[in-house]
């Protein structure tokens, strides 16, 4: 049986197989994100050291430190508000999505990813004529609640509506991967429906909990387009401003460096040491599940009281997270046609989407051999802790990491120059997590007997991947590749700190409001929100596909 | 008492049937096995039984008491999980503790009771473990002793010893019959493993395609089955074809394919109908005369030889010759096969085949 | 055509050693059975023999060539996972002709190579299904026919039958056997089964933490155990402490109540401690004469082939044994039965230092 002898000298294929070209390629691949995602991203901490005199001075200006200390105060509040609405509303929902069986699930599932479609800039002036009490200038439309006249709750409802979704669809991840044989053994035991699920599942989701409050959180912090829009929207914002804001307002005037610096680097520093003591807080805090209540338990597990959860959380998710995000349309609509000048809308857009691409091609060729070896690399050491790494660009406020970005490029000849070329690495640092955290899962999920079983038969490591590994993950590849596109194309912030007069079509649109033009503004979300939309439809198929 | 009773119960997925109008009635203080190979509903209908499934039709009976509507949590009986579905954020005592718990009992009541079961299962020293520092057998009896920590007489187990090794598993099994013995418990018991419902069952429940196929004591089933694929799925046995030739009082003959003829126990058929005659190994003996056959391979079993043989009659004749005879056959050899027709089981001929009428998957 | 040679082979993961010092020779063509309970180190060792697992140390010789450093396509060598891998995209035809599409084989070869191994396993019908359309037992063929098609001739399987149901199993330990005999393969098969191990192996390797205990045919690793946990792993044993009265022609154990148990001969000075094994299968009961201990029926199960009768030996706890099972009837509940067997077929084992209980325990 001397059929090896068979296998043809293919010498390429050969050649990339062998141990010193596949460390090497790995070592290219850790480099780049090492030097092109999170060196630039926390470069801006580097500032201590090199000029601490100028952040000293700045501490000195009590006016400029009040200001500042409002502002990224005003942030971290919006944050933890918001984190904590989306736990109470997202668990019920999250919980009915996954263990409960009904007509029509498949529609609700979809609903609750709809404002993810939406920009944030659009968001932000969608929410703001719903609920914000606004000028006659805006012209918003006469049934709109419109009363909400603080600057801050207006902000904390529109972080609500984008960060929902996140907060949803991270529990309802966690919740599927619980098996949902230990709530029936707690049954068959004598548990009602509650005190299983409090004394069994709500303990062990806790570690999965930190992931959606992270998410949330960061989400929240990063916030820049919608919230500038929506604060320009309403009628008396006063002078409040969150960090994200301060850093867009600012970066416009090259004196305020290191103004930008300081308020960066709070921003970087206070959220990564947040992130730490979420994660040993959530695991020290001793959950409500020592004790039972069994006649009380069992009259809210049966008849009108989970009924009457449901229907608040779905009402909620109406009230507070659908009909802001889409009441845009009827603003639109009610409004007389007038003319406007859309030369520039479309040059934006095109820019956009141009960087949208670059990025989104960049992402792929160099996440998805990153998430391989996060994926597939339990055992090392170092690649734990590029697993961990991977994770601070999704922390640090884009409006942070843009500036940070901006100030490690910008001396670089040949790329500090070039507008584009800086917008497209920040884009890159922000959304390449977004790749290899949905490639990662995806390959995690794939037993590695796959590929070894390949291997015995004779395929080179590349074989096996392209082979057997390849088509059962082409779908989340592209899954995060459609991720990483529509987050480019609706980023302000990032873009704003890094370029400050950049030409996008979410930064053109925080123009156009600032400038009053509340009309063309409206139409631009529309266009965005459109063209958003065909993407997030794409991804839902593709997903869809993959599940059958 | 505890008494199971299921009638009519039917379970349909769309198009699916998954159990199909099942009727069955299980005695207080009985120890009763589901068997059957994988997919054939038996999950399904112990699921109905103790109301994780909801029937599409038909009712469920606990002493007499229809459950239709009754939750999981308020039918008063065990269950073991085929993952085991221990509480990972639970020591062992707290698991076993957790019934007692959620029904309100005091802090004592809960100690006392915990360390009544463990000390059943002999795992009183791994109180304070996790599950995860247990083994595989530990964990599956921590979760019995967690069952029967309700109080509950009446126990159903959902394939309990599958995820086990198979040296565990016969240990295990012994153990398990023991136990629920003397606490006088009523017991369900699903598996798709003939050996072990054959150790701890008082009565076999037969199931294929979501149907009912056969129930009786393991020895009745052994046997004496009345279905074909009963015969073979319980125990490995030999199906030799043929035709009826003669009747008479306690006494059939039966004519094989090469013409030879096997005299074996009555049966009913007509003289000419096409017959399976199925003998187990056990029963068939080398001597110097009988079915004509040539050994084909050979099989250590350790208190035992498990030889295949090809008859005449072109069919494969399994036979087992015990170490302590001393005699061994070679492959190629000619021997001799006589049968036990006291231990012979006739059935008509299939019409769908016999591959297809034993088929087990 | 190669046999495998391993040599002192190694591996650990933090304190655990799966593989500890492993030497094994298995030989070209042979059916090898690995058999120990989980967590012995039975895959880690499956997965050394193919390269997927790097050794901390030791050398694996396929023929008279080293491979212990080579990659896992270019050892020859296939493994079968539990789950069998069947690549889930592909149908029963293109995982079929994965390995021959790799080497580059020309068309009409692959197509020769394809209808040939449909044949062989049966699934010529059922060549466009995916395999999540088979059931357990033809995906396992699939699976099977994979490997054949890749050229391999070392065969590793992992478990292949686990997936199955027992009665399956049961059916499919012949046709696996035979299958991998015809082709000559040379094949490793781990499992937790000893019923299993002893159908199918030419030879049995007995392995616990790490260490192979036993190397032998069935027939010598089931009535030569060479320890008191190979006796009890490879079909169940009963076990009695006692000290050695005498050794000449058999071995003569005197338990602590005071009966005399005989034992095939053995070194183990007199007057040590030792322990005695015999099979539940060779443990003969009776009514009459006089055996080496007398007991109680405690309870009888019917078992199809065997009765297994549970007895309290008076004096010496518990014990089993499995009788014929057409003594139906003539055995009930209470019976006094004399206890005997063989003394061929007894063994007796020094104690071991770290306790009886410790070293039977299975898992």
């Amino acid at each position: 049986m001397d059929r090896l002898a068979e296998a043809p000298k293919s010498t390429f294929l050969e050649k990339i197989s062998t141990r010193h070209f596949r460390s090497g390629w790995k070592a290219f691949i850790i480099i780049f994100f090492l030097l092109f995602v999170i060196l630039p991203t926390v470069w801006v901490l580097s500032y201590i050291f090199t000029d601490w005199s100028s952040i000293e001075t700045v501490m000195g200006d009590p006016d400029l430190m009040s200001t500042i200390y409002d502002a990224i105060l005003a942030s971290f509040e919006i944050a933890a508000i918001v984190t904590v609405i989306d736990i109470i509303v997202g668990l019920p929902m999250a919980w009915i999505l996954v263990r409960k069986e009904f007509r029509g699930k498949r529609y609700l599932d979809t609903l609750i990813d709809m404002p993810l479609a939406v920009p944030t800039a659009a968001l932000g002036f969608s929410c703001a004529i719903f609920w914000a009490a606004t000028s006659s200038n805006v012209n918003a439309p006469g049934f709109a609640p419109g009363f909400v006249d603080s600057a801050f709750l207006l902000i904390v409802l529109l972080h609500v509506v984008f960060s929902y979704p996140y907060m949803v669809r991270s529990l309802a991840a966690i919740l599927e991967q619980i098996d949902v044989t230990y709530e029936t053994a707690g049954r068959a035991l004598g548990a009602t429906k509650l005190t299983a699920a409090r004394t069994i599942t709500l303990p062990l989701f806790r570690a999965g909990l930190v992931t959606g409050i992270i998410l949330c959180m960061a989400r929240s912090l990063s916030e820049t387009g919608g919230t500038m829009i929506a604060l320009a929207t309403m009628a008396n914002s006063g002078n409040f401003e969150t960090g994200p804001t301060l850093i867009g307002a600012w970066k416009s005037n090259p004196d305020l460096i290191p103004q930008l610096a300081f308020v960066s680097i709070l921003l970087i520093v206070i959220s990564l040491i947040l992130l730490i003591i979420l994660k040993i807080a959530v695991m020290k805090i001793k959950l409500p599940a020592g004790k039972v209540w069994p006649k009380y338990e069992r009259i809210l597990s049966r008849g009108w009281a989970p009924f009457l959860k449901d229907s608040t959380s779905s009402a909620f998710l109406f009230i507070f997270v659908l009909i802001p995000s889409f009441f845009i349309f009827t603003y639109v609509v009610v409004l007389p046609y007038q003319s406007a000048e859309w030369g520039l809308f479309w040059d934006s857009l095109f820019y956009s989407f141009i960087i949208a691409g670059v990025v989104t091609v960049l992402d792929i060729i160099m996440g998805v051999p990153m998430a391989l070896y996060v994926a597939r690399g339990h055992g090392s050491k170092i690649i734990q802790s590029l697993d961990v790494l991977v994770n601070v660009p999704l922390i640090v406020p884009t409006a942070a990491l843009g500036f940070s970005l901006g100030m490690f490029w910008g001396d670089v000849p040949g790329i500090g120059s070039f507008d584009f070329i800086l917008i497209v690495m920040a884009h890159v640092a922000f959304t390449y997590p977004l790749v290899v955290r949905n490639v990662a899962g995806a390959v995690e999920e794939i037993d590695p007997s796959y590929e070894e079983t390949a291997r015995t038969l004779g395929a080179k490591p590349l074989q096996a991947f392209r082979r057997v590994l390849y088509p059962m993950i082409k779908t989340s590849i592209l899954a995060g590749a459609i991720m990483a596109f529509t987050r480019s194309l609706g980023e302000t912030g990032a873009t704003l700190a890094v370029v400050a007069n950049a030409n996008t079509a979410p930064v053109y649109i925080v123009d156009l409001i600032n400038t009053e033009q509340f009309y063309t503004a409206g139409l631009a979300c529309i266009v965005l929100i459109i063209v958003s939309y065909v993407f997030m439809v794409l991804l839902r198929y593709i997903t869809k596909r993959r599940v059958a | 008492m505890p008494e199971i009773t299921v009638r009519g119960l039917t379970k349909r997925y769309g198009k699916v049937i998954a159990v199909d109008d099942a009727t069955l009635t299980i005695k207080d203080k009985e120890y009763v096995t589901i068997l059957g190979p994988s997919g054939c509903g038996k999950t399904t209908l112990i699921r109905m039984m103790a109301g994780i499934i909801e029937p599409t039709e038909g009712k469920v009976f606990i002493d007499g008491k229809d459950m239709k509507g009754v939750p999981i949590e308020e039918r008063d009986l065990g269950y073991v999980f085929q993952n085991i579905a221990l509480f990972p954020n639970m020591n062992v005592g707290e698991n076993v503790s957790y019934s007692p718990r959620v029904k309100g009992k005091s802090p004592e009541e809960q100690g006392t009771t915990s360390h009544k079961y463990l000390e059943l299962v002999k795992l009183l020293d791994k109180m304070g473990m996790f599950p995860g520092e247990l083994c595989g057998g530990e964990q599956q009896k921590v979760s019995l002793a967690r069952a029967l920590a309700t109080g509950s007489k009446l126990l159903l187990l959902d394939e309990p010893l599958s995820a086990l090794d198979a040296r565990v598993r016969v240990d295990l099994r012994y153990d398990l019959r023991r136990l629920v013995k003397a606490l006088g418990i009523t017991t369900v018991h699903v598996t798709h493993d003939q050996e072990e419902a054959m150790s701890v069952s008082d009565r076999i429940v037969l199931m294929r395609a979501g149907a009912i196929v056969e129930m009786g004591t393991p020895e009745q089933l052994y046997t004496k089955p009345e279905n074909i694929f009963t015969m073979n799925f319980i125990g490995e046995t030999n199906l030799i074809e043929g035709w009826v030739r003669e009747r008479s009082v306690g006494l059939c003959k039966i004519e094989l394919r090469d013409g030879s003829e096997l005299e074996v126990h009555s049966c009913p058929y007509d003289t000419g109908t096409a017959v399976v005659v199925s003998v187990r190994p056990e029963f068939v003996y080398p001597f110097t005369s009988g079915l004509r056959s040539k050994i084909v391979s050979t099989t250590y079993m350790g208190t035992y030889w498990r030889m295949t043989a090809e008859s005449a009659s072109e069919d494969e004749i399994d036979f087992d010759v015990p170490v302590s005879d001393g005699h061994l056959y070679k492959i190629g050899q000619e021997v001799y096969l006589m049968i036990n027709n006291k231990a012979t089981v006739v059935f008509p001929r299939p019409h769908e085949g016999i591959a297809e009428a034993v088929k087990l998957e | 055509m190669p046999g495998i040679r391993v040599l002192n082979v190694k591996k650990s993961y933090g304190d655990i050693h799966a593989a500890d010092g492993i030497d094994l020779e298995i030989r070209d063509g042979e059916y090898m059975c690995i058999l120990g309970p989980t967590g012995a180190g039975k895959t880690t060792f499956l997965r050394a023999l193919c390269g997927l697992t790097p050794l901390d140390k030791g050398k694996i010789f396929f023929g008279d060539k080293e491979v212990t450093k080579e990659e896992p396509e270019d050892r020859g060598a296939v493994m079968l996972s539990q789950t069998y891998s069947l690549f889930p995209h592909l149908t029963v035809q293109d995982n079929i002709l994965f390995g021959p599409d790799i080497r580059g084989m020309s068309d009409p070869d692959k197509e020769k190579t394809l209808s040939s191994m449909l044949d062989l396993v049966r699934l010529t019908s059922r060549s466009d299904a995916y395999p999540r359309e088979l059931s357990g037992g033809m995906q396992q063929r699939t699976a099977l026919a994979r490997a054949l098609a890749s050229g391999c001739d070392v065969l590793l399987l992992d478990e292949p039958l686990r997936a199955l149901d027992a009665r399956l199993r049961i059916s499919l330990r012949y046709e696996l056997k035979d299958l991998a005999k015809s082709l000559g393969l040379t094949t490793v098969h781990v499992t937790h089964d000893q019923d299993e191990a002893m159908v199918m192996a030419d030879r049995i390797a007995v392995i616990k933490e790490g260490r192979i205990l036993q190397v032998g045919t069935p027939a010598e690793v089931f009535d030569s155990p060479v320890s008191p946990f190979v006796a009890n792993f490879v079909g169940q044993s009963n076990f009695f402490k006692g000290t050695i009265e005498s050794s000449e022609g058999h071995t003569v154990l005197r338990t602590e109540s005071g009966s005399l148990l005989e034992a095939k001969a053995t070194d183990i000075d007199i007057g040590c401690e030792a322990v005695l094994a015999v099979k539940v299968g060779n443990t003969e009961i009776s009514k009459d004469g006089v055996g080496f201990l007398q007991g109680t029926v405690e309870r009888i199960l019917f078992e199809g082939r065997y009765l297994h009768v549970d007895l309290l030996v008076d004096g010496n706890g518990r014990i089993s044994a499995k009788v014929p099972s057409w003594r139906m009837g003539k055995i009930a509940v209470g019976d006094r039965k004399q206890i005997r067997w063989n003394p061929e077929k007894a063994r007796v084992f020094p104690i071991p230092e770290w306790g009886l209980e410790r070293e039977l325990k299975v898992e």
